[in-house]
């Protein structure tokens, strides 16, 4: 009972999820600010921390509107949804050498399923909100999605393949140094996809507010935005940590096994995407599409080829 | 030039056979006719048009109430050749007979600025392609509120009324837009603006089937201060607030512009210290004003670092305008007779740390940002003017260098002190955003170096005694103008700024002043380059095109 | 729960997000104040592009006749609480404009802002202490001025 509480409501689940986004968030602005030569948050608490705390409370607490002509069911309902497929993969992520919450064999399917249902329904944001621009974007996160999805499902499939086994725990404890070596393109093709699945630069188009007013979010407000914000990072901590399950052995490290050891993963993937948003103009959708379609797919499935190749002739036996 | 003045007599024998009441020389390269009857506005133009003179500048309106006529102005301009063609004719005062032949099929460039004549002084043109009101709010449609015996006190006096008249207007706008669009069809209206976050003060009304844009029509006058108007109430040189409000970003060039005229119709000469100081505080405001250009390029794609970059720079040329002048970026630093506070040279310490740190930074620019490929690859084959279509459509500035077009005022028809810096024309050849951007990113560094250039001629003037900077940065202007009529020509940050300035006898103030500003010609383009493109490219087109709100309307 | 209640007060305060929207020129100064010599993210402000997300409309600069409705209706958009802040002499009496026939002289009038900040245009640092006053006017549990009052209740936009 105990254990159910604690996992449900502070490691793996909500509080942590809420703790993941305040800080991830503040990191984001906090490590964006040197790129422009700025300092970024910085009155409120040390280095600004409090600050992501102070604005997501703001948030939460704002009045929600909820536009007329919207189906309020719909329109409310919809981010809570969003939020809690987000926090889903959490339970199948082994966080520390005590295993997955649950432990299944079938893991990464229910990782990537997860993953990839969620783009499905910010579309359904976007198309209940009654709004032009929210309309424009959300078909522009299906297409996106659709696009992505192919080759990260691709990627995520490769230690699978490599390890012969759907169970992220068993594939955390495969992982070596030769393997990681073997999984290195997939980790990177994995990597583009993920900026792909999380709108980030140069693939932020569903989002884009130059061009579409934050897509999507467009009428969200107070509550809602909140949960969409909620949603968004929580979704990057699954993806993140997708990739530190997958390829770099999650808790596993040097000395010594910890959570440690993959909060320092996932941050590193972090500052890479960062750092990319800070030097990347957002590209158009036909370029996007000419992308995923005529180099990442195809490179995706290459590198299926290789992997088995590789399992073949180097890693048989393991 | 030479070569000109034989030019220029040919125009002259050409269209001589046309009733004129005289055709003189004006300027160096400039030649003004007044014609007799205004119907033959439609054979001058074609003339013109024969002769290389392609681009209308803008087309000013100046009403004379007493005399019972409204005075046409059309200033036509080779932008390449150095000859430009001033034609003047009068036209009938009452609004049933204020009609003129529009010059439109024959000049696309003439467009816009036939509809603002229309809006303004209420002259019809006839057989014009689109003849709706433009800029002035819906509440000043017909009513030609630039004439001089408007009573806008009395129309103002009943505010929520006129506001109530803006509103109806975009209420019937949008369910117009229910009616002509097909439910059942993917077809849409879009509103880009003006609460857009890349809009700024400006409503785009884009039809757009999904991602595909069908048209865009730009709906204007957001920002619409009347400033010609405005100026018309103060005095000679309280009107230089107005002018240097044309736009914020660069506002010494539009000063220059304006003080010119009023020197020539004073009859003025102005110290070559203060021309020096003309050009060293021009070129930080250009610098200044191609930053935010460069920075809002970027911004389009969803990039903000090189904003920030080039505002951390921008900064330390607003220093040296802040101490110069005591305001960063309202400057209010030229006035007619020269410049307007005396010079400590201690300030160009604060120069030369701005140009420092411009050196410092700007090889990281070009490495990151002139040559992203990211950049390119959006940016060169979207929003492609060609030579012509920049000539035909009157584009000025670095919009018109990056198609090839050699234009630039500066070295056209130099002013201040311009004739002694050394400089050349920057050019780009396919005329896409990303030329544009490149030509804006050079004519930065041009600026520096001609900073650098009156920096040292100053300080040279300064301790050779040539210059005496406590008491030559001003000449005295008689407060009383004498009749006249002046036009002068500014290469301003984002292109032309022409200045019709017309003065009546002991006049205290300005009677008319026409400005004309380079993004109204740039707007008017938009819907050529966005046709058939996607909504993407909306926002990187329009930051391309270098375009300023605050002229805009003016 | 007092206390809960309170630091969510706090955190309003404390956070203030500006909706994207400029009438004039002073937009230019904000942008200054945005950029690294001035950073107001350090306080905690930051633009967001749509003002359904915003706790603060800033009339920047002037307001023209045909921007008033557009204003107004960004205002209407926006999720209490939220505050307008004045930015510039147009915004107040309409400043150089004053004479103009088309710029709105009362402003303020018709949608009232809590705090003024004098200038044309004001420079940086005067709007971040601008904006610490409506900090400090929150956390004094002041209520906005449009709420209480203004022409914008009695037009239609």
């Amino acid at each position: 009972m105990i254990d159910a509480f604690i996992s449900g409501f502070l490691f793996p689940g909500v509080l942590y999820a809420l703790v993941w986004t305040v800080g991830l968030f503040w990191f984001f602005r906090k490590f964006m600010a040197p790129l422009h030569k700025r300092v970024g948050p910085y009155y409120n608490g040390p280095h600004g921390s409090y600050q992501t705390l102070f604005d997501l409370s703001k948030l939460w607490t704002k009045e929600s509107i909820t536009p007329t002509g919207v189906n309020p069911y719909l329109f409310s309902t919809m981010p809570l949804i969003a939020v809690i497929v987000a926090m889903l993969p959490n339970v199948v992520i082994p966080w520390t050498n005590n295993g997955p919450l649950l432990n299944t064999p079938y893991g990464l399917l229910i990782l990537v399923v997860l993953v990839g249902i969620e783009p499905f329904l910010l579309f359904l944001i976007g198309f209940g909100s009654d709004n032009k621009y929210s309309f424009l974007g959300a078909i522009r996160v299906l297409t996106q999605a659709i696009s992505f999805e192919t080759a990260f499902f691709l990627s995520a499939l490769a230690p699978a393949l490599l390890f012969s086994t759907l169970n992220l725990s068993k594939i955390v404890e495969s992982v070596s140094f030769v393997s990681f070596l073997i999984l290195l393109p997939s980790l990177i093709l994995y990597f583009i996809s993920l900026l792909g699945l999380l709108e980030q630069p140069p693939f932020n188009i569903p989002d884009a507010e130059q061009e579409v007013v934050y897509g999507f979010m467009t009428e969200y407000s107070g509550t809602g935005y909140f949960m969409l914000q909620l949603a968004k990072f929580v979704e990057f901590m699954a993806v993140f940590a997708g990739a530190g399950t997958l390829f770099m052995g999650a808790y596993r490290g040097i000395f010594f096994d910890s959570y440690l050891w993959f909060f320092i993963k996932m941050v590193s993937i972090a500052v890479i995407m960062i750092t990319i948003r800070a030097a990347t103009p957002r590209i158009t959708m036909e370029q996007m599409l000419h992308f995923s379609w005529r180099y990442l797919v195809p490179l995706s499935l290459l590198n299926l080829a290789w992997v088995m190749f590789a399992k073949a002739m180097i890693f048989t036996g393991v | 030039m030479e070569g000109d003045g034989v030019l220029m007599d040919y125009i002259k024998n050409t269209i001589s056979d046309i009733p004129t009441e005289y055709i003189e020389d004006y300027k160096q390269n400039w030649l003004k006719c007044k014609l007799k009857d205004s119907k033959d506005i439609l054979t001058i133009t074609e003339k013109l048009k024969k002769l290389g003179l392609r681009s209308i500048s803008t087309i000013s309106p100046t009403d004379f109430p007493n005399e019972n006529k409204i005075e046409m102005n059309y200033f036509f301009e080779d932008l390449q050749n150095r000859k430009n063609c001033w034609v003047k004719c009068d036209i009938p005062r009452e609004f049933d007979k204020c009609k003129i032949d529009s010059i439109t099929p024959i000049m696309p460039s003439a467009n816009w600025h036939e509809r603002e004549a229309y809006s303004m002084f209420g002259v019809d043109f006839i057989n014009h392609p689109d003849l709706r009101p433009i800029i002035v709010s819906q509440d000043y449609y017909g009513k030609a509120p630039y004439r001089a015996d408007f009573d806008w006190r009395a129309h103002e006096a009943n505010q929520l009324n006129n506001l109530k008249a803006i509103v109806d207007d975009f209420k019937s706008d949008e369910s117009k837009n229910e009616k002509i669009l097909d439910p059942l069809g993917s077809d849409t209206m879009l509103n880009w603006g003006p609460t857009h976050p890349a809009s700024g003060p400006i409503r785009l009304k884009v039809h757009c089937d999904g991602e595909k844009v069908i048209s865009v029509d730009p709906e204007i006058g957001y920002v619409w201060r009347a400033l010609e108007d405005l100026v018309t109430r103060k005095d000679f040189i309280g009107a230089i607030v107005a002018v240097e409000r044309l736009c914020f970003m660069d506002n010494i060039n539009s000063m220059t512009g304006y003080c010119m005229a009023v020197e020539e119709i004073a009859g003025v000469e102005i110290t070559p210290f203060a021309k020096w100081m003309r050009v060293l505080l021009g070129e930080c405001a250009r610098v200044s004003s191609h930053f935010m250009g460069l920075g809002n390029f970027f911004n389009t794609m969803g990039l903000h670092t090189l904003m920030l970059w080039n505002m951390d720079v921008r900064e330390y040329f607003l220093d040296v305008l802040e101490s110069y002048s005591g305001a960063r970026i309202a400057t209010a630093a030229i006035e007619p007779g020269g410049v307007r506070y005396p010079l400590d040279i201690s300030i160009f310490k604060e120069l030369q740390a701005a140009i420092d740190k411009f050196d410092s930074v700007i090889g990281d620019i070009e490495a990151i940002f002139v040559k992203n490929p990211t950049m390119k690859l959006r940016a060169s084959k979207v929003g492609i003017i060609s030579k012509n279509e920049a000539i035909d459509f009157a584009l000025s500035g670095p919009v018109a260098r990056a198609s090839g077009v050699k234009t630039d005022i500066r070295l056209d028809e130099p002013y201040a002190a311009y004739n002694e810096v050394k400089m050349d024309y920057i050019t780009a050849q396919n005329g896409s955003a990303a030329d544009r951007f490149r030509v804006i990113f050079e004519e930065l560094k041009q600026s520096v170096d001609i900073i650098r250039q009156a920096k040292q001629k100053i300080e040279e003037g300064v301790a050779s005694g040539e210059f005496d900077p406590q008491k030559d940065h001003m000449v005295k202007v008689p407060k009383k103008l004498p009749a006249g009529e002046a036009i002068s020509r500014v290469e301003w940050a984002r292109g032309e700024v022409l200045m019709h300035l017309v003065t009546t006898e002991k006049a205290k103030s300005p009677y008319r002043l026409k400005m004309r500003a380079p993004s109204f010609n740039h707007t008017m383009m938009l819907n050529r380059l966005l046709a058939d493109k996607t909504l993407s490219d909306i926002p990187l087109v329009f930051g391309s095109m270098y375009i300023c709100q605050g002229d805009l309307d003016r | 729960m007092l206390k809960i209640l309170d630091f969510f007060e706090y955190a309003k305060s404390e956070s203030l997000w500006m909706a994207h929207f400029c009438t004039g020129c002073c937009s230019l100064e904000m942008a200054a104040a945005m950029g690294p010599r001035y950073d107001w993210e350090r306080y905690g402000y930051m633009p967001t592009p749509t003002p359904r997300q915003a706790d603060i409309l800033m009339i920047t600069g002037l307001v023209s006749k045909k921007i008033l409705p557009a204003l107004l209706r960004t205002y209407a958009q926006m999720g209490e609480p939220k505050y307008v802040v004045a930015l510039g002499a147009c915004s107040f009496d309409g400043g150089p404009y004053n004479d103009s026939l088309s710029v709105i002289k009362n402003p303020t009038e018709i949608l009232p802002a809590d705090v003024f900040i004098a200038g044309c245009p004001p420079k940086p640092e005067a709007i971040i202490e601008g904006l610490e006053q409506v900090k400090a006017k929150i956390k004094a549990g002041i209520p906005s001025a449009a709420s209480q009052g203004g022409l914008w209740k009695e037009m239609e936009f």
